[in-house]
Formats: structure tokens, C-alpha cells, sequence
């Protein structure tokens, strides 16, 4: 029966644009944030990954790079570096450090590009200087540009004054971004005199990481974490500030979609309603009925879909290009889930009018 | 074995003060080839008897039998499975879809069957074809005289090739004419194709057409008559025209 769905949505054009608009509209909000999340989530990932090590080790208790600070003496990778199956323990130093800028606050993540160690440099230097000198500091693009800073441009940080000398790339999460400095600079900025943040551990071929872990930890003052689950609680991080946001949003979307599409296929449904008696007279099933009804749904909710899908991928674009915060990524998974849940949301909403298709007295139809 | 079988069916509206006899003690039987037509003041119970009939309605007493089977034993299910292959209805104000060309209103029972898209297709342009309405096929219900959507509801009522077609005053909303001569047309076909037809109606006129006349008086069958079907109905089969003066 689903020629006569069709043919039913397309006779009330009005009514077709509204629902699709309304289904739109939703899909868009939800694809849209989902995407602005999962965007971040990558990104804060994504550099993570870069950094060469095994295990991070932390001061106790601390589990990622932004919650709890962690400090370790030197003296702590000394000994670490002699624990039995550790090849190397470099250390990594980075924290957040604010300064202000034309009246606002820029939090950077400042990181010590150790070049001796080969830790903590830029995944991606894209113009200027690739590694920081005295004195320089690396900010990322995406700062540069929202905050109009150039390359040669003076920043105040922690009492001292840097100099930007590039631009990477793959860095800015949510309210900050990693900067990149000498690992001298780093220090005193940092203030960590003759400490570190972090121990990078890598295993050395043929011993068992978990033996390795085990036996960092004997140690108290350390957690060894890998860097599959440091990636993981660094991540997590972005997802604690969103998932409160994203479920408001998906409520207020899924609300919107159901008031429309409900609404629509109500009022249609009741013009019809001598309609679909007279189909009931002639022997049509209540079940044939239905399936007209939720037809109708789900065709302008697909169609609503699509629209709000394609929007999306344009807003995430332009607005990518020109806004260069707004950091998408729309998984297939992603694009699964929410055509689901519009599916549903199609479904739910012709209950009501379906019900009211069950009252339907076919022995009306005799009486004009 | 009788197409419809009436037996001693009444039937009661509401209760205590209120009730209503719209129906009592009615017995009719139509054959396959009955043309029967049912006559009577307002309100003397014919659309009633036609709803029970077409098992729109239950009787609150008597039995109705269709093609042998009581209606009474039948779920909601079986009975629309029965009013879709067995019974072609006729309304007074025709009751198309409104979204649907000529053709796809004619196509909905067949596709409701169960048949193919294609198939519904051929078959309902034969029958459209047959009712004199092959130019208007693709025309939807509001760009067509009240004569030619009449004749699409016919062409509908006969898709499934019903054994009884069940037409409630078709001619009310026509002017005398085209009522006239849709009704012949109807009769005309269902005749060739030896089918049973109940029409219920205050038109003396459509005596032509009938086999079979009945007269219902305060919900009782009063009088039986034969009707003027034998001498008109091949006579009087309207020819081919174009209908620009029905609508
Ligand atoms: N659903 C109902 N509830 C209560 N009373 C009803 C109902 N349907 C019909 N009646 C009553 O039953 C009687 C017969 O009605 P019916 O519609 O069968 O008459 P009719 O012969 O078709 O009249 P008309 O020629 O005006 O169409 C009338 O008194 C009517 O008021
Ligand atoms: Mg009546």
C-alpha cells in the first residue's frame, strides 16, 4: 500500500514540507553536535598518539593530562630507567597556562619540545619554524587565526615573554590547544625545576608490558597507565563536557521531530478519515491501514533525513573552513544511529493516529 | 446456493426508550444474476439492511448467510477478506480517494489483494475501458463529473470480480439522466458477468434496471415486485458519448 502513502504526502505538499522541515531541522541538530563531539574526542586523541611511549607514568592518582596535576622528580625516571624490561623513561612535561590577549583569556597546553629526547614535539608544524628556539613558542593554527596572532607576535606567559615562531596543526581541543616551547623555557614557565609531568616508558622486544607495568608500580608514588587508556581518559574528558549537552540536544531534537511529524500525520489522518473508512468498507485490513499511516511517516522522515543529513555535512564544511573550532567528524556509525532513531521517532509518532484509525466505523461510509 | 441469504434479521439501535427497530424480521434472498432493487421511504431501515448485508453491521437478530457461510461465525479479519473479494460497494457520494487517479482508485482493491502493480494496472484499465472512461484513466476524482466518478466507483466495486455489488442511492448526487444511465451501465455489466446486485433507492426510474423490486416500509419488507430489467436493460445500454453536459 505504499503507493497510496505516496500518493497521499504528495497531495498535501504543505503539509510534506512541514513534517520534512521539522525532521530536518532535528536531524541536523543532533548530526551536527554528534559530529562537533566526536570532532573534538579525535582530535584530543589524535596527538596523544603521536607521542612515542608504552606507558605514561603519572604521579598517583593522576589519569590523564588535564584533571589531577602530575609532578615527578627527575630522580623517579632514573630510577625507572633501571626497572628490569624499560628500555627508555624520557620525561614529558606539558600543562595548561593562560595568558590574556586583547582583553581575553587563551589557555594554551604548553608542552617542552625536548629535542634531545625526541619528546614533545608538534605532530604538525605547517608554517614557521618546525622546533621552538629560545625564546619562541609554536601555537596552533587554529588559535593563531581566532585570536589573530602572527608569526613574530609577542605572548605573555607565566612572567615571560615568547615570541611565535609557527604554526602546527592538529592540536586545538575544546578551550585549548597545545604550544610547544624549549624544553628550557618549558621549565621555568612550568616551574618544574628539576621535575616532570610524565615518564614516557617504552618496553623493550620480548618482555611482557604487563610484567613491565607491574613492576614500575611497585613504586607507590606511580601509576603506569598504557597508552591506549591514557588516550582513552584524555578523550573521556571531552566526552564528560558533551554527553550532558548532546543528550539535551538529541531530546530537544527528538521533541521537535515527533511534534512534527506527529502533528502532520494527525491532522492528516483525520481529513482523511472518511478516507480510510471508505478503505475499510471495501475490505481493506486495519493492518493495511496502519502501514499507510506509518508509511507516510517514515517516507517524510526519511526525506526529512536526508535534508537534515545532507545540511549537516554543508554546515560542518563551510563552517569548518570558516570556523576553524568547529572541528566535525560524521561517522557512518554516527549517521546509523540517528537515521534509527528518526526511523523511530516516525514510528512512535503514528501510534496516536493510528489509534485513531482503529476507531474508524466502516458502516459510516453510508451515511453522507 | 443463494448469493445473499436473509433470514428473519432485525435490527435494534440503542436500548429501553431510546431503541430503535430499524430493521424487523426481514427475509430476502438474491441469486447470482439478481438485480434487485430496494425501495422505501426515508428512514424505513434500507441502508441498514444494506450494511448488515454487506456485514458492515451485525444484526441483533436473524442470520445473514453469504455464498452459504454465516456471517455470524466470521471474525473481523474473515469479514474483511469477504467484503474485499466477494462484495463491490456503490456510494451515494461516490467516496474516491482523493489522492488517487481513476485508475489507481480502481487499482487499490486489486492491490489490496494481493495482486500485482502491473496486473492491477491492465485490469483496471480494462474495466475503466469497459465503463466508457479509457480517456480518463490518468484524471484525478476532482477533475470528473459526478457521472464519470460515479462510474470509477463501479469500475472499483467490480475490480475484484465480487459476486455482489451493493449500491446505496448511487444516483442521489446525479441529475436524472447520467443517474439513469450509470445505474443501466452497472446492471448491464454485472448481468453479463452474471453477478448479484443490491441497489437501494427512492428512484422509481431505476425500476428499468432492476430484475427485482422490494419495498421496505418502517423496517419490513411490504411488497415484491418484478422489475422492468428484461425488457430495457440491452435496449437502454447507453452508447459510447462524450459526457461534457454531466458534470
Ligand atoms: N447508527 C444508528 N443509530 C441509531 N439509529 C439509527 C442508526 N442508523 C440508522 N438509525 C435509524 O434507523 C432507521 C433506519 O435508518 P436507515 O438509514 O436505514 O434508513 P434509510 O431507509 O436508509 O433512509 P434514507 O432513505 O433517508 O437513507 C432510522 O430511523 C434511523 O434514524
Ligand atoms: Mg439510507
Amino acid at each position: 500500500m505504499l503507493f497510496l502513502a505516496l500518493k497521499n504526502l504528495v497531495q498535501e505538499k504543505t503539509r510534506l514540507l512541514i513534517s520534512v522541515g521539522g525532521v530536518a531541522f532535528s536531524v541536523l541538530l543532533i548530526m551536527s553536535i554528534q559530529g562537533l563531539y566526536q570532532g573534538w574526542s579525535n582530535k584530543i586523541g589524535e596527538y596523544i598518539r603521536t607521542v612515542p611511549a608504552d606507558y605514561w607514568i603519572t604521579q598517583t592518582g593522576a589519569t590523564d593530562m588535564f584533571h589531577t596535576p602530575s609532578v615527578l622528580p627527575l630522580t623517579v625516571g632514573e630510577r625507572i630507567a633501571t626497572v628490569d624490561g624499560v628500555a627508555a623513561a624520557k620525561p614529558f612535561s606539558g600543562r595548561r597556562v593562560a595568558f590574556e590577549h586583547n582583553g581575553r583569556d587563551i589557555n594554551l597546553y604548553v608542552i617542552a619540545d625536548d629535542t634531545e629526547n625526541n619528546v614533545g614535539a608538534p605532530a604538525r608544524v605547517v608554517e614557521g619554524k618546525p622546533v621552538p628556539g629560545k625564546g619562541e613558542i609554536i601555537i596552533d593554527r587554529v588559535v593563531a587565526r581566532s585570536e589573530n596572532l602572527r608569526i613574530g607576535d609577542s605572548i605573555p606567559l607565566a612572567g615571560r615573554t615568547l615570541k611565535v615562531a609557527g604554526y602546527s596543526e592538529g592540536g586545538y581541543i575544546l578551550s585549548f590547544s597545545f604550544a610547544f616551547t624549549t624544553k628550557e623555557d618549558a621549565e621555568s614557565i612550568l616551574q618544574l625545576p628539576g621535575a616532570t609531568n610524565f615518564f614516557l616508558v617504552t618496553v623493550k622486544a620480548g618482555s611482557n608490558a604487563g610484567d613491565v607495568a607491574e613492576r614500575i608500580e611497585a613504586d607507590p608514588a606511580v601509576d603506569a597507565i598504557t597508552k591506549d587508556r591514557f588516550v582513552e581518559n584524555n578523550t573521556n574528558i571531552v566526552r564528560d563536557t558533551f554527553l550532558p549537552i548532546i543528550l539535551v540536544l538529541l531530546l530537544i531534537g527528538i521533541a521537535v521531530g515527533m511534534t512534527v511529524i506527529g502533528l502532520t500525520i494527525f491532522t492528516s489522518t483525520i481529513e482523511k478519515a472518511r478516507e480510510y473508512g471508505v478503505l475499510k468498507a471495501i475490505g481493506v485490513t486495519n493492518l493495511q491501514l496502519y502501514a499507510v499511516v506509518v508509511e507516510q511517516a517514515i517516507t517524510a522522515a526519511v526525506l526529512g533525513y536526508l535534508l537534515g543529513a545532507g545540511l549537516a555535512l554543508a554546515v560542518s564544511a563551510a563552517a569548518g573552513s570558516y570556523v576553524p573550532e568547529f572541528i566535525t567528524e560524521i561517522r557512518w556509525w554516527d549517521a546509523g544511529w540517528i537515521f534509527a532513531v528518526t526511523v523511530a521517532m516516525a514510528v512512535v509518532s503514528s501510534l496516536l493516529p493510528v489509534r485513531r484509525l482503529a476507531r474508524i466505523d466502516p458502516a459510516e461510509v453510508f451515511r453522507s | 446456493m443463494s448469493v445473499v441469504a436473509v433470514q428473519d434479521v432485525s435490527k435494534t439501535f440503542g436500548t429501553g426508550h431510546t431503541a430503535v427497530a430499524a430493521v424487523e424480521h426481514v427475509s430476502l434472498t438474491v441469486d447470482a444474476g439478481d438485480i434487485v432493487l430496494v425501495m422505501g421511504p426515508s428512514g424505513s431501515g434500507k441502508t441498514t439492511l444494506l450494511s448488515m448485508i454487506g456485514t458492515l453491521m451485525r444484526p441483533t437478530g436473524g442470520r445473514i448467510l453469504i455464498a452459504g457461510r454465516d456471517t455470524a461465525d466470521l471474525g473481523p479479519s474473515q469479514l474483511s477478506a469477504m467484503r474485499l473479494r466477494e462484495f463491490g460497494f456503490v456510494f451515494q457520494t461516490f467516496n474516491l480517494l482523493s489522492a488517487l487517479t481513476a485508475e489507481e482508485n480502481v487499482m487499490m482493491p486489486l492491490i489490496a489483494a494481493g495482486a500485482g502493480r502491473k496486473q492491477a494496472r491492465m485490469k483496471a484499465r480494462a474495466a475503466l475501458e469497459q465503463l466508457q472512461l479509457g480517456h480518463r484513466l490518468r484524471s484525478l476524482p476532482r477533475d470528473l463529473s459526478g457521472g464519470e466518478k460515479q462510474r470509477v466507483a463501479i469500475a472499483r466495486s467490480l475490480a475484484n470480480e465480487p459476486r455482489l455489488i451493493l449500491a446505496d442511492e448511487p444516483t442521489a448526487n446525479l441529475d436524472g439522466k447520467t443517474g439513469r444511465d450509470v445505474t443501466l451501465l452497472l446492471c448491464q455489466t454485472a448481468c453479463i458477468e452474471n453477478r448479484a446486485v443490491i441497489i437501494v433507492s427512492h428512484d422509481q426510474r431505476l425500476r428499468v434496471a432492476a430484475k427485482r423490486v422490494v419495498t421496505i416500509e418502517d423496517g419490513r419488507l411490504t411488497a415484491e415486485e418484478p422489475g422492468e430489467h428484461d425488457q430495457h436493460c440491452r435496449m437502454h445500454a447507453p452508447e459510447p458519448r462524450s459526457h461534457e453536459n454531466d458534470r
